[in-house]
């Protein structure tokens, strides 16, 4: 096996759910949230990936595959949450949609 | 022989189903002539089991397994249907009876609010009672002999808004529900010894079992016997029961139902000949209730209580048989029974029903002058339940005292129970014949009675009530012991009779000889006292109090079961309810309150929190993680 070692990928892969990480507790547009999570979630991808190749085994890429759909329709959910937000002239912060406190 | 079981067995459910399913969709009338369809599609199928099995090699015979039904490690019941002798006889009763009784509620219950209800539930018993009598084995038998208590139920409480009827129908419920508890302990005490229901194997195992064991097996399957046949001391649901329709009491509480109990000990003698004690407490049991409900008819006013009493007394003699051992003459009087018992109850429904619900007989007198052909028909009843010949009581009830007079001075104490019932029967029959149906018509009778377009009935209810006279008149030919027996033969793969109850000729004629005099006697002072009012009903003050309390044993049971439990529940509440769990209940609710307020201030709404939470829970597993390997 030619290039990197899989510790490079692991680091960039923790790098990238660090930044979304990162993303998700700072900032207040619901949008940037969301793009932060999408973050999180190909840094996670990428770990899955790099695991498979270095163990020889097709499961991580079917895992990545899955992750690939689950984050598609939480786009879906999320951005439709957004549209509706808007819709009822709210603002766009998630700190003040805070609806659910108890 | 398979096929015509199996159609036998379901024809009704699907009527049931299809009444349900079609709801207000189909008419009250349509739904109506389902029931009766089914109900005479399994008789349509009994018949054909019944030749099929006359012209196969296998009299003794045949199971016919579906599938399992149930199964617990080692032991397994199937859905499997019997076919044998006394399997297709009951079939024939119940389908064929039953046929007749649905398609005479259609006249009966013709303008009532929920017909369809009624004969949804009608198909429902015709399934359950058959469930009970071709169940391959004790657990369908059982199965069947729930839901035959269940359909009572729902029918005795058919008119839910009559207070009475819904008290009628929880006391049948309570009274059967004992029964089904005793004989599923039995069942218990079988399993136990022998891991299997199967008819079989459970006979097969009786032989071995230790006498204690047999015994307690024995008396289970005598409780629920006496419970659904109503014998004394289960017996006081029955005359309550007449608060359902009129043909629900010829179907349930005459014809079939409550003859199930000498179905069961037919069915199971292998198990009661080994406990022979328990069943001649059976024999005795019957002999006791045929002279109680002999005597407490004579007293009652409301024409169903009498006919419901008469039952008892009827089915006291069929316990007799069976409890003796002459299986077969048991048997037969139960096909007799459900003939005339249901025509005299289908002939006082037609006269209920022309006089708009009355049910008083007092105010009946001379209704036979306006009801000529019901009163034949009435006659015709209680003439064959009186047992002179040529009608069929006088063939089935007179083998039975010859039966019982064979064994030991017990047998002559049950056969002189039955004689001096036989009196009874003449008497109380009689006397309801007579005060209701010659004379001259009472005022109430005159001004209440209305014909339907010139005739007695519609024409539905008159045909059965016409078919059933004529059973009732010529049913009891088939067998005249000891000249011709083709019931005994019959039946004897199953239910051989034993040699103990095989009287002499000697034997069967003195029994015949009394009990036809008696009965006549019985007539006799019935016309005296009743019919040419010549001789004034004997004032026993005392007696007759005692006899209208029903001997006292609804008030028995209040005192023993009733009311120390509801001396029980209070004191409960009292004691208990009140002090701790209604003084502990708000506290206990202003704590979970206050502990819910505090869980929820975690509930901040903010993501970030909500991240924190998750991030924290995170790293303390990895913490464990980490320390813990």
């Amino acid at each position: 096996m030619s290039g990197p070692g899989v510790a490079w990928y692991l680091g960039i892969s923790a790098f990238l759910f660090g930044t979304g990480a990162l993303g998700v507790l700072v900032r207040r547009n619901p949008i940037i949230v969301l793009l932060s999570l999408e973050i999180m979630l190909n840094g996670g991808n990428l770990a899955l990936i790099a695991f498979s190749r270095h163990a020889h085994n097709g499961a991580g890429q079917i895992f990545a595959l899955a992750v690939m759909a689950v984050a598609a329709s939480e786009v879906c959910v999320g951005l439709g949450l957004v549209v509706a937000i808007h819709r009822r002239r709210l603002a766009l912060d998630v700190d003040r949609l805070s609806e659910l406190r108890g | 022989m398979r096929n015509g079981a199996w159609i036998c067995l379901f024809a009704p459910l699907v009527g049931t189903v299809l009444i349900v399913l079609g709801g207000t969709r189909i008419s009250r009338r349509a739904a109506a002539w389902v029931s009766t369809i089914s109900v005479f599609t399994a008789f349509g199928g009994a018949l054909w089991a019944f030749f099929a099995l006359r012209s196969s090699d296998a009299r003794a015979g045949i199971t016919y397994s579906a599938w399992t039904w149930l199964q617990s490690g080692g032991f397994k019941v199937g859905l499997s249907v019997l076919v044998d002798p006394l399997s297709t006889m009951m079939m024939l009763i119940v389908a064929g009876v039953g046929g007749l009784i649905v398609l005479y509620s259609i006249g009966y219950m013709d303008g009532d609010d929920e017909e369809r209800r009624y004969f949804a539930y009608m198909s429902l018993f015709v399934f359950s009672m058959l469930l009970l009598v071709q169940g391959g084995n004790l657990l369908l038998l059982l199965a069947g002999w729930g839901l035959v208590g269940l359909s009572s139920y729902l029918l005795i409480g058919f008119w839910h808004e009559r207070p009475s009827a819904v008290a009628a129908a929880k006391k049948a419920f309570v009274m059967n529900a004992i029964g089904d508890a005793t004989m599923a302990l039995a069942f218990f005490v079988l399993i136990f010894h022998s891991n299997s229901l199967e008819f079989g194997t459970s006979f097969d195992t009786a032989q071995h079992l230790s006498p204690l064991a047999v015994n307690l097996v024995a008396l289970g399957l005598l409780g629920g016997a006496a419970a659904k046949s109503a014998q004394i001391p289960l017996h006081t649901w029955l005359p309550d029961a007449m608060e359902g329709p009129t043909p629900v009491s010829a179907l349930i509480h005459a014809a079939t139902m409550v003859t199930a109990g000498v179905y069961l000990i037919a069915r199971t003698h292998p198990i009661f000949e080994q406990a022979r004690t328990v069943e001649l407490v059976a024999a005795g049991m019957g002999a006791l209730t045929l002279l109680v409900a002999g005597l407490i008819a004579l007293v009652q006013t409301d024409i169903k209580r009498v006919i419901a009493y008469s039952t008892m007394s009827q089915i006291g003699y069929m316990f007799l048989g069976a409890g003796v051992g002459a299986y077969a003459n048991g048997m037969f009087h139960l096909m007799t029974h459900a003939f005339f018992k249901a025509l005299l109850f289908m002939a006082a429904g037609l006269v209920i029903h022309a006089l708009s619900g009355e049910q008083d007989i007092r105010k009946m007198r001379g209704i036979g002058v306006l009801m000529p052909w019901t009163r034949w028909a009435f006659l015709a009843g209680g003439l064959a339940l009186v047992g002179l010949p040529p009608f069929s009581g006088f063939f089935s009830k007179d083998s039975i005292i010859a039966a019982a007079l064979h064994d030991h001075w017990y047998g002559v104490v049950l056969a002189g129970a039955g004689l001096v019932g036989a009196f009874l029967t003449g008497l109380y029959t009689f006397r309801l014949y007579f005060i209701v149906f010659p004379g001259e018509p009472s005022a109430f009778a005159r001004e209440h009675h209305h014909a339907h377009h010139g005739k007695e009935g519609p024409l539905t209810m008159l045909v059965p009530v016409g078919v059933l006279a004529v059973l009732a008149v010529i049913g009891g030919w088939i067998q005249f012991s000891p000249f011709w027996h083709p019931l005994t033969n019959w039946l004897a793969p199953v239910s051989a009779t034993l040699a103990v109850a095989e009287p002499t000729n000697t034997q069967e004629a003195i029994a015949s000889v009394l009990a036809v005099l008696l009965g006549l006697a019985g007539v006799g002072v019935a016309w005296a006292i009743y019919g040419r009012g010549e001789v004034a009903v004997p004032r026993l003050p005392a007696v007759q109090r005692t006899l209208e309390h029903k001997l006292y044993f609804d008030e028995a049971y209040d005192a023993l079961f009733y009311r120390p439990a509801a001396a029980f529940a209070a004191w409960l509440r009292r004691d208990f309810e009140e002090p701790v769990i209604l003084a502990t209940g708000p506290d206990l609710g202003e704590g979970a309150l206050e502990l819910g307020q505090g869980a929820s201030r975690l509930q901040t709404g903010l993501l970030r929190t909500y991240v924190l939470f998750l991030g924290t829970g995170l790293a303390i597993v990895g913490i464990v993680f980490l320390v813990v390997r």
